[in-house]
């Protein structure tokens, strides 16, 4: 997790507005945007990565693992909460959520 | 080498032009402003600049072609009027916004309809809160100078911020008058080379330009653009005394003419100027103390400085070449805004005069002193605002 975003003072500011560096909207904090909150249920997920794919945020993190037979996939490892802004489309789009019997990614009120 | 010519205040701008030698010059032809760039164009054709001149569809494009050119480390000229500038609208912001260091020759004129082509203030006025600093002159001496200091006060790096440098309309633009063009070396001297900031061709450096800016960061990006202008004073005075060291003209923020003792005044800008001072001298010498105080940065705005050079003053009359329908002149508001805090405050009214180019001779200006006269000596002004020199009153 990157160090928290520090909003700068105007005397800091760059000339003219210009982003005078390349990457950095990955250290900009867009979990406070959030409402409500995917989270994660490990031992219903299944790891097919619908949700990482479908993150416009990217804020599915991965992990090294291997599937029954002991072939190398990837896993999910958890949720990025500084950039997931809670959108719930990876709740949406879960296939065991949408089977109805159990729940992978669960969808609820953020607390704030 | 410095010599007298005779020159239209246009033909000024562009000699300047050439002397600055600016990397690139997006224009587009709208009178009064075309011979600057009509002369222009003619340097760019002999060779006698290096300048890429490039000739645009719009006065949108135009400045937007300015705005890319700096932004990608250019130095930038260019010149417009009236509603060539009014077209520019959204990109006079932009440029001020991101902080381009644009210099402009700003030829004023009156804006349509019913369409008019001669001198008034309503092109600059209308601008005054896009960010550009606004240097006003009398004439053509004064514009010439003033645009020799233009890139240097634009391009300190307390400022970064664009310049419009303003003369009247055929007035000023298109007569003949005699004045001193500095050699052509010492010009360059003075204004040195061009740095750039964030330059976009330097892809060794990738920066994001005009990148979306929201609640979170908008209003600190503005709280720099006010300082910027707030130092844009001290830079003025710095490059004028810079200035007068070198080629022995000086120039404040604003002129004080017979102002010392006056107890009358008439606060005014651009060419009308040179009449009032005329004026001033005939009523001066029958022992009548009135003076004129003649705005040259119209932004940034010297409050504190004009109310401590109005003090000791009976009655002030701001003439002001631009309507604000509904409102006072937009000088006089400032003016009044400048007083408000003074222990002594002078009488203070306002007159519209010289709309789309009409004459006030100087009869019309001992005219204003006598109505001044008559408010002091009674303790009233009869009539806060008006018209001057319009048929029924």
């Amino acid at each position: 997790m990157k160090e928290k975003y520090r909003l700068k003072d105007w005397q800091e500011l760059p000339l003219g507005g210009v982003v005078a560096e390349g990457g950095n909207s990955a250290d900009y904090e867009t979990g406070t945007w959030r409402t409500s909150r995917p989270v994660w249920v490990e031992e219903n997920c299944i790891n097919c990565l619908n949700c990482w794919v479908f993150c416009p945020e990217d804020a599915f993190l991965l992990k090294d693992g291997v599937t029954k037979k002991g072939t190398p996939r990837k896993e999910i490892k958890s949720i990025n909460y500084y950039h997931c802004k809670g959108c719930g489309l990876c709740a949406r789009e879960c296939p065991v959520n949408k089977k109805g019997k159990k729940i992978a990614i669960d969808y609820v009120k953020e607390e704030h | 080498m410095s010599k007298i010519v005779a020159i239209t205040g246009a033909g000024a701008m562009s000699e300047c032009m050439r002397q600055i030698n600016p990397d690139v010059v997006p224009a587009f032809p709208i009178t009064p402003s075309t011979q600057v760039i009509e002369d222009f164009s003619q340097f760019v054709a002999d060779g006698k600049v290096d300048t890429e001149m490039i000739t645009v569809e719009s006065e949108h494009s135009a400045m937007s072609a300015c705005i890319g050119a700096a932004a990608a480390g250019g130095r930038v000229m260019t010149a417009t009027s009236s509603a060539g500038m009014a077209l520019m609208w959204e990109m006079l912001h932009i440029a001020a916004s991101m902080r381009q260091p644009v210099v402009m020759s700003l030829i004023n004129r009156a804006l349509s309809a019913p369409i008019n082509i001669h001198a008034d203030h309503s092109d600059s006025m209308g601008a005054r809160d896009a960010g550009w600093i606004q240097l006003y002159a009398e004439n053509n001496q004064e514009a010439y100078d003033n645009l020799i200091m233009a890139p240097k006060i634009a391009e300190h790096m307390d400022v970064r911020l664009p310049i419009m440098v303003c003369m009247d309309g055929f007035i000023i633009s298109h007569c003949v008058q005699t004045m001193q063009l500095e050699d052509d070396n010492k010009v360059k001297e003075f204004i040195g080379e061009f740095e750039s900031t964030y330059p976009v061709l330097d892809t060794q450096h990738p920066a994001t330009w005009g990148a979306l800016d929201l609640q979170d960061y908008y209003m600190e990006h503005k709280r720099a653009q006010h300082m910027a202008m707030k130092n844009a004073k001290d830079v003025i005075e710095k490059v004028s005394t810079e200035f007068a060291n070198i080629f022995g003209r000086k120039y404040e923020l604003f002129e004080s003419y017979r102002l010392d003792d006056a107890e009358r005044v008439i606060i005014a800008i651009n060419s009308v100027c040179g009449e009032i001072k005329e004026v001033i001298d005939e009523r001066r010498e029958a022992g009548d103390k009135v003076g004129l105080l003649k705005i040259r940065s119209f932004r940034p705005f010297p409050y504190e400085e004009i109310a401590q050079a109005l003090e000791g003053v009976k009655i002030v009359t701001v003439l002001d070449r631009s309507e604000s329908m509904g409102a006072y002149g937009p000088l006089f508001v400032e003016i009044r805004a400048a007083l408000f805090d003074e222990p002594e405050k002078p009488m203070v009214y306002n007159r519209i005069f010289g709309l789309g180019g009409r004459e006030l001779f100087m009869s019309d200006i001992h005219d204003i002193f006598e109505e001044n006269k008559t408010y002091l000596e009674t303790g009233k002004v009869e009539k806060r605002f008006d018209y001057l020199k319009v048929r029924g009153g």
